[in-house]
């Protein structure tokens, strides 16, 4: 996990509240930070966290109702399992044309009749494989046949939706607040998240799925509920695309923004 | 198009993986109802395709390769 309660310029406190982790999704709550900050962090997880997407592709035989490009468009697309340690960047690759350090490659030999999926697809390095398998790439009619060599190669989402490790979104932390409510429940109907409930007094069950809509305020006749956001917190929403695991994707955005800042550090170093 | 698109176009999230489970549960559907006007918003639900851009890569997708493979 990132620094827990690192101090940071302003004198409010940085904090991580994980609300929800697994494999391919991630929800936390990041607070006393700047909206800048936060909104860096979630653009550094989807255009600067590079990950493995087929690039280039031979193909030897295509008698399938697919055009070359659609093929070759499909198959990019597909998620891959990618291990960022033993793989680098080709722009930072010493090599020529392509090298085992910076490129996988895959084949994919199939006859119909049958649909084809990416389970199918045969990987040079074991580790790297399609995250998932049932994706349908082309469906062959009898006699059809696909042939095809592609090459995976790491890239940045920046460069190609295709090489983007996970779709990150956040919105401002809300804050409901009731004083002088009549009960008269107007505005548990009319929430469209259904996080209101009218008990003795009005109840507020889940603060963190309020979409900020305040349907609530205008229906509310005596001007009771009040929705505001808090400024400084974020509820964060991170869901993988399957080529790395959400926890990493965070980490490695937040490294990078480090680096960048140490890059800056750096250039201003030699100015002054 | 002819076949389902691999990602959402707006997200990015892989849908075509469901598109199989989904036509299926809908076929089994609309002979269990004995009609072709059929709720799916819980078999979207099921299969966790739950953001609207997502959703309608699913509910709006026609299925052409079986109708292109005679050409």
């Amino acid at each position: 996990m990132m620094e827990r309660d690192r101090k940071v310029i302003g004198g409010s406190e940085t904090k991580i509240d994980i609300r929800e982790l697994s494999d391919r999704r991630a929800k936390f709550i990041l607070s006393g930070v700047s909206s800048a900050f936060a909104n860096a962090l979630r653009r550094s997880a989807i255009a600067e966290v590079p990950t493995l997407a087929i690039d280039d592709i031979n193909i030897y035989e295509n008698t399938s109702v697919l055009f070359d490009e659609m093929l070759a468009l499909r198959l990019g697309l597909i998620p891959l399992e990618t291990d960022l340690d033993s793989y680098i960047l080709r722009s930072e690759c010493k090599c020529d044309g392509g090298c085992p350090q910076c490129q996988v490659s895959l084949t994919l030999s199939a006859e119909g009749p049958k649909v084809v999926y990416s389970g199918e697809l045969k990987s040079s390095d074991p580790k790297i494989v399609p995250s998932d398998e049932r994706i349908p790439i082309i469906k062959l009619m009898e006699g059809q046949k696909v042939y095809l060599e592609a090459i995976a190669r790491l890239g940045k989402g920046q460069e190609h939706s295709k090489w983007q490790p996970a779709m990150c979104s956040y919105k401002n932390m809300p804050t409901i607040s009731v004083s002088k409510c009549n009960g008269c429940g107007a505005c548990v109907e009319v929430c469209p998240t259904g996080i209101l409930k009218l008990e003795d007094t009005l109840k507020i069950t889940n603060e963190l799925d309020c979409s900020l809509c305040r349907l609530c305020e205008d229906v509310c006749e005596s001007r009771a509920i009040h929705i505001g956001s808090d400024p400084t917190s974020f509820v964060f929403n991170l869901e993988s695309h399957g080529s790395l695991p959400a926890e990493e994707v965070i980490l490695r955005s937040a490294d990078n923004i480090k680096e960048k800042i140490d890059g800056l550090k750096k250039c201003l170093k030699k100015l002054s | 198009m002819d076949m389902i698109p691999v990602r959402c176009f707006t997200c990015g999230n892989v849908i075509s993986s469901s598109w199989e489970d989904y036509k299926k549960r809908v076929e089994e559907r609309k002979k269990e109802m004995g009609t072709n006007e059929i709720r799916v918003g819980d078999i979207l639900d099921d299969l966790g395709i739950k953001r609207y851009c997502c959703r309608r890569m699913i509910l709006s997708h026609v299925e052409l390769v079986d109708a292109l493979a005679k050409y």
